[in-house]
């Protein structure tokens, strides 16, 4: 495990006051916010700064990280002493166990003891809660799952893997990876939350565990773009098939089906196939639509014969695409 | 080892006061003076306990918990910025839709 200069991180010196950090802390949560950063790893970054701020703003825990940081520096081995803390007391960590789920190993290995179900701020306060028949339900967790569109039409189990605060056997909480099935239904949405009850933080004393919620994104697909329920994709069609009208098969997301194209469309025109976007999640809701939008795909022109077609159509069709007629 | 879990999907069911609260690791006070403050955007009235709560407005809980909590925010700047954010992922949306680069 490497060595983390929470001051480099922050970039801010040693012997920066609280106010000067808070004021680093800002800036760069302003420049790493996912919704205006441009930087491509935004939000690494941005978890480094919220683990950066989380030890260097509050005093408790600078003033133990100080005294071990006197003697590493930035990616150096490292393992910290038995007893690295001793003579420190922790009273508030300012951050959840949702946020330091987020954090790094050299986090957990640090401070993963000093938080706990519930947001319970001291160290031990899990086991004396045991004994002392205090009693408190566990936090609750969030994290994003990624699907395929694909899943919204026919539900799916995915395999997710996180980082959850876990009780030891004296009653420390740490970080623990772990795997967890999840059988999502059908008709799921972006942007939607899917509850897993009792899959957050465990409960203090018998206190019941916290839910996880996990918040609904698709992947990006070639074919399709998702809007709510709705699902757009292109239809490429042939000039004629355009002219004429015709029936094609077109690739849907759950399968292939035959569709009519009206005599005379032209690109950019919208069928919609209603109830064939996202499908409803239950009996008595509202399947989404699918539209699809026809694209007129030009031969090209590179046989003697395909040239000479052109040519015709050039000749005798008088057409000026510019005329606005 | 692992076992399967069924997935409840937010929306088919709603969280009540208590649980949006509770998800969000804030006050159920809270979560009413920024209802009736208008920040959180949730048309609601009445008896807080009859309220209930969709995806959207937990995803805008939280968004405004962590505005408030990072920059020190009151609740009206945080729901201005929320907005602002919110605006943002409309207009990415439809220039996406158009076809146009998001630089």
């Amino acid at each position: 495990m490497e060595f983390k200069d929470y001051y480099q991180m922050l970039g801010v010196p040693r012997d920066a006051g609280a106010d000067d950090i808070k004021k680093a802390f800002r800036k760069l949560a302003r420049k790493y916010h996912p919704d205006v950063s441009k930087e491509p790893d935004a939000e690494a970054r941005m978890k480094d700064v919220n683990e950066a701020f989380a030890v260097l703003g509050d005093a408790e825990k600078r003033a133990a990280y100080d005294q071990l940081g006197q003697r590493y520096q930035a990616g150096q081995d490292f393992r910290p002493p038995p007893d690295w803390d001793a003579g420190f007391e922790f009273s508030g960590p300012g951050f959840s166990n949702g946020d330091a789920a987020d954090f790094s190993d050299f986090f957990s290995e640090l401070f993963g003891g000093r938080f706990g179900p519930g947001g319970a701020r001291r160290a031990g306060t899990a086991h004396d809660g045991v004994h002392g028949g205090f009693h408190m339900r566990g936090e609750d967790h969030h994290a994003k799952v990624m699907l395929d569109l694909e899943d919204a039409y026919h539900g799916a189990t995915r395999t997710i893997m996180l980082r959850m605060p876990r009780l030891d056997a004296s009653g420390r909480t740490m970080l623990q990876e772990h795997t967890l099935d999840v059988n999502i239904p059908k008709g799921v949405y972006e942007g939607q939350m899917i509850r897993l009850a009792g899959r957050g933080s465990p409960g203090v004393g018998q206190g019941q565990p916290g839910d996880l919620y996990l918040e609904v994104h698709f992947k990006p697909h070639a074919r399709y773009r998702v809007e709510g329920r709705d699902v757009y994709a292109a239809l490429p069609v042939a000039p004629w098939e355009a002219a004429h009208g015709a029936a094609v098969q077109a690739h849907v997301p759950d399968g292939t089906i035959e569709v009519r194209i009206p005599e005379g469309s032209q690109t950019g025109r919208k069928l919609r196939l209603k109830g064939r976007g996202i499908p409803a999640a239950s009996s008595g809701g509202t399947a989404g639509n699918l539209y699809l939008v026809i694209e007129v795909v030009l031969p090209r022109a590179n046989t003697p014969k395909a040239r000479e077609l052109y040519e015709t159509m050039a000749r005798e069709l008088h057409f000026d695409p510019r005329s606005g007629a | 080892m692992t076992h399967e879990h069924i997935a409840l999907l937010l929306d088919e069911t709603r969280l009540t006061l208590e649980e949006l609260a509770s998800s969000c690791a804030v006050s159920h006070e809270w979560v009413i003076e920024h209802v009736q403050a208008g920040v959180l955007t949730i048309e609601l009235v009445g008896d807080p306990r009859t309220w209930q709560f969709t995806s959207r407005d937990l995803l805008r809980t939280r968004k405004m918990i962590d505005i408030e909590r990072r920059f020190d925010a009151n609740p009206e700047l945080a729901g201005l910025v929320a907005d602002l954010s919110d605006e943002l992922d409309r207009l990415r949306v439809r220039m996406r839709r158009a076809g146009l680069p998001l630089d």
